[in-house]
């Protein structure tokens, strides 16, 4: 068992997305930072398909009645247990050992996996949470007295001190144009890749929404079209939304470009009043370099 | 047909801006053809559809062949499907009923006459879990969709935006105009299948 101290202001049980499932409208979920989220799981001695816990709102503090090897990954955190140790890295905990998970004023999602794995049965095929349909197997934020079920060990005292370099947060993400961006026009497509766009605290598990120069959208309105997790809404307004993990299935309003795949978590931890850029890339080049 | 990548690992193939039953078969057809070549996941809508891929099993060229070998040769459209018909209750008391009315040239009186005077077919599900948009709307019923979406719309709202109607099946954001509710449950997790609306089904709204 992992027993929940500290729940952070927003916890949950996450896997890497529930899919299959877009043509009943529900929408993959998953973590919003899906590289940190990986890593945390490899570092664990997870396997890729296992679950483990997403924080927003830090200190996030547990204790597990067995031994266990413990990761911690996202944007500027670190672990407390008998010292410090950076995130990134994974760290033994003792039984009933507390471990406290610390970030910074600009720490967004943070990652917790625990060797073996949160073992809750999967509702429709994943342990992903979706709050806005209350779907998943604790389809609720965590709360303080938690104590969740914890598949068989794996890693011994051998597992800990192993690390993955941080990725560069901030700043610039590719992008691909389109799949509307001929209706959009030239000039507006070059406005969105030519100027930074400042983070607004109204982002979430749903989106990221922007401000910045406004973006003329197309004269007419389009009929709504599936959508997948990068795409760049500009809804009338002009303001764009980058869609994350529980984006909707569909959606009406025109996409300037869509954020390649590698990107996402750049994006789902920029922290409010931080700017973010948008360089154009092909397909091809993205999958190229990863 | 039109393809255009969507990120790096989608295509949206787009057959035409038109809602018609029959595309939305078209694109139903498309969609079953992509899943069942086992390429990845395929979300069809009114007249498009978004065929996703995963790099690390399939190159990025092979599935845009495929996703432009599809839109130039489209598999033969399915029979349509009959559906079950679904009676919605609704007390048409929604916040955007009066202005959805004067802007159409109605009382909302002669709205609620309009809209639950006749059988819609839902099309197909998306945006959130168990939402079906739901065709067509007498055209007299004039409502563009809100400039600005709603941060939260109630479970149950009925609403109607370009020519479609919907039930809220959760809170959710929405950028529709409200004319009513419903107690009718259109998405519960404890329930197998979750959706209670099908695509393919019709719908009846009556006023209570």
């Amino acid at each position: 068992m992992i027993r929940i101290a500290l729940p952070g202001l927003r916890a949950t049980i996450q896997d890497r997305g529930r899919t299959g499932h877009a043509r009943e409208g529900i929408p993959p979920s998953g973590p919003a930072d899906p590289v940190a989220f990986a890593a945390a799981l490899e570092l664990a001695g997870c396997g890729p398909g296992d679950a483990a816990i997403e924080v927003v709102g830090l200190p996030f503090a547990f204790r597990c009645d067995d031994l266990r090897v413990v990761a911690v990954t996202g944007r500027e955190v670190r672990v407390r247990t008998r010292g410090r140790v950076p995130g990134w890295t994974s760290v033994l905990a003792r039984p009933g050992e507390e471990v406290v998970v610390e970030g910074t004023a600009v720490t967004r999602f943070a990652y917790v996996a625990v060797s073996g794995g949160i073992a809750l049965p999967p509702v429709l095929g994943s342990r992903t949470t979706y709050l806005a349909a209350a779907l998943g197997p604790l389809p609720r934020p965590l709360v303080v007295g938690d104590a969740l079920p914890l598949g068989p060990g794996g890693l011994g005292v051998e597992g800990a001190g192993r690390s993955i370099d941080v990725p560069a947060y901030g700043g610039t993400v590719r992008a691909v144009a389109g799949p509307h961006d001929r209706r959009f026009g030239d000039e507006t497509v070059a406005a969105f890749f030519g100027h930074a766009f400042i983070v607004l605290p109204e982002s979430d598990r749903m989106g990221v929404r922007l401000a910045g120069p406004a973006l003329a959208p197309p004269a007419d309105d389009l009929l709504t079209c599936g959508i997948v997790a990068g795409a760049v809404q500009v809804p009338r307004g002009g303001a764009p939304i980058v869609l994350l993990a529980d984006h909707q299935t569909t959606g009406g309003y025109p996409i300037i470009a869509t954020v390649v795949s590698a990107d996402l978590g750049i994006v789902a931890q920029s922290a409010p009043g931080e700017y973010l850029r948008f360089e154009r890339v092909t397909p091809e080049d993205a999958i190229r370099s990863g | 047909m039109t393809v255009r990548a969507f990120g790096d690992r989608a295509f949206l193939i787009e057959i035409e801006q038109r809602i018609d039953p029959s595309i939305v078969d078209a694109a139903r057809a498309i969609a079953d053809t992509w899943e069942r070549r086992g390429l990845g996941e395929a979300i069809p809508a009114y007249a498009s559809v978004v065929v996703t891929f995963d790099p690390a099993r399939t190159a990025w060229k092979d599935a845009a062949d495929a996703a432009r070998a599809l839109a130039a040769e489209p598999p033969a459209r399915p029979a349509p499907v009959e559906g079950r018909l679904i009676e919605v209750p609704t007390i048409y008391d929604g916040p955007d009923l009066a202005d959805t009315a004067a802007r159409s040239g109605l009382s909302p009186s002669e709205l609620v006459s309009l809209h639950s005077g006749r059988e819609y077919r839902a099309l197909f599900l998306g945006f959130m879990p168990g939402l079906a948009y739901c065709g067509t709307v007498d055209p007299r019923i004039v409502a563009p969709r809100l400039t600005s979406p709603r941060q939260r719309v109630p479970k149950g709202t009925v609403a109607v935006a370009t020519g479609q109607t919907l039930v809220y099946p959760v809170d959710s954001p929405g950028g529709w105009r409200l004319i009513g509710r419903t107690d009718l449950a259109v998405f519960d997790p404890s329930h197998e299948p979750a959706a209670l609306i099908r695509a393919g089904d019709r719908l009846r709204f009556v006023p209570r």
